[in-house]
This record gives structure tokens, sequence and C-alpha cells, in this order.
């Protein structure tokens, strides 16, 4: 009995020294993989823990498994079924992070599908108040951006998901000013349309921030690409046009674009 | 008392016969048809794709075929070809014989590894030619989509398949240490997976300990860190594009982490074997 506690507390404390020096061995390699890997360097402990005993069970099963759970989802989805859709979009995020597809889409399901449903399951359109119909969207909508805040976590240079996060601040909660802010940090990630950035001055204007947007757009038109449709339309220099009339700024001191 | 020198002849001897014995298994054959078969078969899963593109998709299914099936088979292979020598008695005759325990457990070893080798380089090609063939399709189907040329960077697909194997062979060295002092063949089984579980999760705790902020959670962490290799290191090449190739300086850095461990593991398998009664 004593000899095996020996040999047990032997084997361990070796593995333990070995380890220490090997873990130095692996520790650049172990760095350089957290930097480029966002699930290995999440800040909640849970949802770390979550995504490791996913990939340790799957692995690159994972994304056979997800699509399984979204497809089970659209069941769901199409029986209207909000309980079901609701746990479902946060499983098969939390099985496949990688894809920010499922990120998306279950936002947008959670913040324009689920809001209809539960106005309809409480009576319709007709019998519940203006002011429950609004908080029941709101609810959704603040779910929808938690669901998407999440997402960026694994997503950090995902200009698709700062668009969806102004799409729903703008569409469902009405707060031109933290889209305005969304669509200018959709327009400084890599890839980013276009039309993220024309969207910032659009909505700086509805918020009667004129000067602002004027000189966003300014900067804006030189960037401007073709439109494969129209190539020869400059939507941005109409916008800018529009503006400089609204601010009463004389013919002399207007933009004059390079091209 | 062994009065001959240690030989690696020996050691390979029994490596060989391992690896023969595991090719007369059926063990082998299931794990190997079950993996090919989702590899070949991922071409007409790929309708039930949403998230990930679809030569991303196939990888997945290749690299998730190799790492589940092949943790299953090393886990398994070991303690059967372990414990199939001891229960057959053929272990007392060949101990019985001018040859080292340590001889015994470093042929299991390398025989088991060759296996694992084997299954992954056949699994690696295969999924190579899965993904050249439906590349091919899709750049006749879609060649302005493909304008730069194809997407799929075999050298990490190759890579990644090393890798696995390197995962591999750790997984076996410290299923042979457990073999090396448990009493069942299911018993060594069993704590192979719980084993593979935990160097998946071990940074967690680590991490997790490192929050704690005191002295005492912190060494604690750090222990477990220690004596569970991290398996997530072996996922280095998780994507099909070249410029995301980790640098060779870093591949070199977790193969030597990979050999260190399995030498470790095997040292210490072999100081638990010589206190076993067989």
């Amino acid at each position: 009995m004593r000899a095996g506690l020996r040999t047990t507390v032997f084997v361990i404390a070796s593995l333990a020294v070995a380890g220490m020096l090997l873990n130095r061995v692996a520790a650049p390699a172990w760095s350089a993989a957290r930097e480029k890997q966002p699930a290995l360097k999440l800040d909640s402990s849970m949802t770390a823990a979550g995504q490791g005993v996913t990939l340790a069970l799957l692995g690159g099963f994972r994304a056979l498994v997800a699509d399984a759970a979204w497809m089970r989802m659209f069941a769901r989805w199409e029986a209207r079924d909000l309980p079901g859709v609701e746990t479902l979009i946060h499983v098969v995020s939390a099985i496949d992070p990688r894809p920010a597809y499922f990120w998306m889409n279950g936002a947008r399901i959670v913040a324009y599908d689920l809001p209809v449903w539960r106005i309809e399951a409480a009576g319709g359109f007709e019998a519940v108040t203006k002011p429950v119909q609004e908080r029941i969207r709101r609810e959704q909508a603040q779910q929808a951006l938690r669901h998407i805040e999440a997402a960026m976590a694994f997503h950090p240079a995902s200009a698709d998901l700062w668009i969806e996060r102004g799409s729903i601040e703008l569409n469902k909660l009405g707060d031109l000013a933290a889209a305005a802010e969304s669509f200018r940090r959709a327009w400084e990630q890599p890839h980013a349309p276009f039309y993220a950035a024309r969207l910032h001055g659009e909505l700086l204007r509805r918020q009667g921030k004129k000067t602002e947007a004027l000189a966003w757009l300014i900067q804006l038109h030189p960037l401007q690409p073709p439109d494969p449709e129209e190539p020869k339309a400059d939507v941005v220099l109409a916008r800018i046009r529009a503006l400089e009339r609204d601010l009463g700024v004389p013919p002399a001191r207007a933009f004059q674009p390079a091209r | 008392m062994n009065t001959v020198p240690f030989s690696l002849r020996r050691a390979l001897l029994i490596a060989q016969n391992t690896l023969l014995e595991a090719a007369r298994q059926k063990l082998l054959l299931f794990f190997l048809l079950l993996a090919l078969g989702l590899v070949v078969g991922a071409r007409w899963l790929r309708d039930f794709s949403f998230g990930a593109p679809e030569l991303k998709f196939l990888a997945d299914c290749g690299f998730g075929a190799m790492a589940f099936f092949g943790a299953a088979l090393a886990i398994a292979a070991t303690a059967q070809l372990f414990f199939s020598e001891i229960e057959n008695r053929t272990a007392l005759t060949l101990l019985a014989k001018p040859v080292w325990r340590a001889e015994f457990i470093l042929g299991k070893f390398l025989g088991v590894v060759a296996v694992a080798a084997f299954f992954c380089a056949l699994l690696t090609l295969l999924l190579m030619a899965v993904l050249r063939w439906r590349e091919g399709e899709l750049m006749r189907e879609f060649p302005e989509a493909f304008a730069q040329g194809g997407v799929v960077s075999y050298g990490m697909v190759a890579l990644g398949g090393l890798l696995q194997w390197l995962k591999l062979a750790v997984l076996v060295a410290l299923s042979l240490l457990v073999a090396s002092f448990a009493q069942t063949q299911l018993f060594t089984i069993v704590t192979g997976f719980f084993v593979f579980v935990i160097c998946h999760l071990q940074y967690l705790a680590q991490d997790a300990y490192t929050r704690a902020g005191s002295w005492f959670a912190q060494n604690v962490g750090g222990g477990l860190a220690s004596v569970f290799p991290n398996f997530q290191l072996f996922a280095l090449a998780d994507s099909l594009n070249a410029a995301d190739a980790p640098p060779t300086a870093h591949v070199v850095r977790v193969a030597l982490y990979a050999a260190g461990y399995c030498a470790v593991a095997c040292a210490l398998a072999v100081y638990c074997f010589r206190k076993r009664e067989i």
C-alpha cells in the first residue's frame, strides 16, 4: 500500500517536473495559437469550458453536429416553438462558434421573428397594446444584441457582425447614435462593405449632425468603389451636395471631387 | 536482473510484432473503415453544411474522424495489445528470456505509434484526395471564384495530419503509463478517455487558477497544467489557408513537446512495470 502510494507520488511529481520544462518549450507556440484562436482566450470561463469540452469530445465533428442542430432549429422555427428555437440557437453557437453565419442568423431570428411570435402568443397585434408590443420588441432586440456581443468574442474583426448590430439598433431600437457608431466600427474592420461607411454618414445626418456628416462623406468620397450596376452614379457626391445645400455652403467652398 | 545490455533491436522486434498483432485484430480495421467512410461520405454531407465553406467543412470532417477515431484507436489498441500479452501469458514467456521490461514497453509504444501513424497517414492522403477532387469540381463550376488559383493548402492538410499523429503518440504513451499499473483493460480504456478530455481542458484550469490570484491556487493550476499535456497545442493547423501556417519553429517546438511527454510517460511506464507482478 505504502509502496503504491510512493509510486503514485513519484509518477505525478515526475510528470509535473517534466511538464514544467516542456511547457517552456511550447510556450511561444501556445501564445501564438491563443492569439490566433479567440476561443482559446475567452474571458468567460464558462464559455471557454463549454468550448473546451466540445472541442475535446467532438473535434472537427463540431461542424457536422452544429449543422444538424441548426436543421433541428429550423424544424422548431417552422413549428413556431419559441423556447426550442431560442435554446437551439444558443446550442448551435456553443457547439461551433467559428461560422459567423450561425451567430448572425440566430440574432436575426431573435430580433425579428421572436417578437412577432410573442405578440401573437399574447393575443395578436390587435389585442396587445402598443406599449407592450414595444417592450417585447426591445427585450428581443436586447437579447439579440447580447448574442452578437458573444459572437464578437469569437469574431473580433467581423464587419458583418457590426453591421448586424447596427441594423438591429436602427430597425428595432430606433437608436440612431448607437447604430451610427456600429456602422462606423463595421467600416473599420477588414473587408468591410462600403455601404457601412455610407450608412454611418446617413445616420449622422438623420441625427441632425449635418456638419459631421458632411466631413465624413467628404473624406469617404475618394474611397467610393464604382457601382457595378450604375458605374456613373456618384451616390456619395449627391449626398454631399444635398448636405452642402442644407448647410448653406457657398459654391466657392463646395467640395470639389478629385476625379 | 537483466544480464544483457539494453537492445533497441529487441524493442523494434517487439514493435514489429505489436504492429502485426494490431493488423490482425478487427479493432484497427473497424476504426479505419469508420473513419474512411466518414471522410469519403463527407462529400455527400455537404448539403447539410450551413456555417462553414464547403472545403473547410470537408476538412473538418476529415480531421474530426482522425481525432475522434484516432483517439479511440490509440487508447483501445494500447490497452488491448498490452493486456493481451499479460492475459495470454506471452508476456511471461517473453520476459523470462533476456528481454528488458523497458524493451517491452518501448516496443509496445513504438508498435502502437506505428499503427497511429498508418491511420493518420491513410486518412490524411484520403482527405487530400477528397479535397483535391472537390476543389477541382468547384474550380470548373465557379472559375471566377478561383481566379487566384486553388484555395486549399495541401501542406496545411499534411501538417494537420502530422500534428494529429503527434497528439495520438502522446496519448499512446499516457495510456501505456496507465496500463503499466492498471489491473484491467477496462480501467485503462476509461482512464485513457478521461486523460484525453482532461488534456484538452487543462489550459482552462490553469487560467481559472491564475485568475483566482492566490499563490496556492496558481501553484495548483500550474501543477495540473504540468502533469497533463495541453492537447489544444496540436490544433495549430486549423485552417486550409497557407497564410495561416504556423512558423516552422513553432511546429518544431510542438514536436519537441510531444516527444518530451512521450519519453517521460514511457520512462514512468517502465518504472511502474518493473514493480509490477505479472
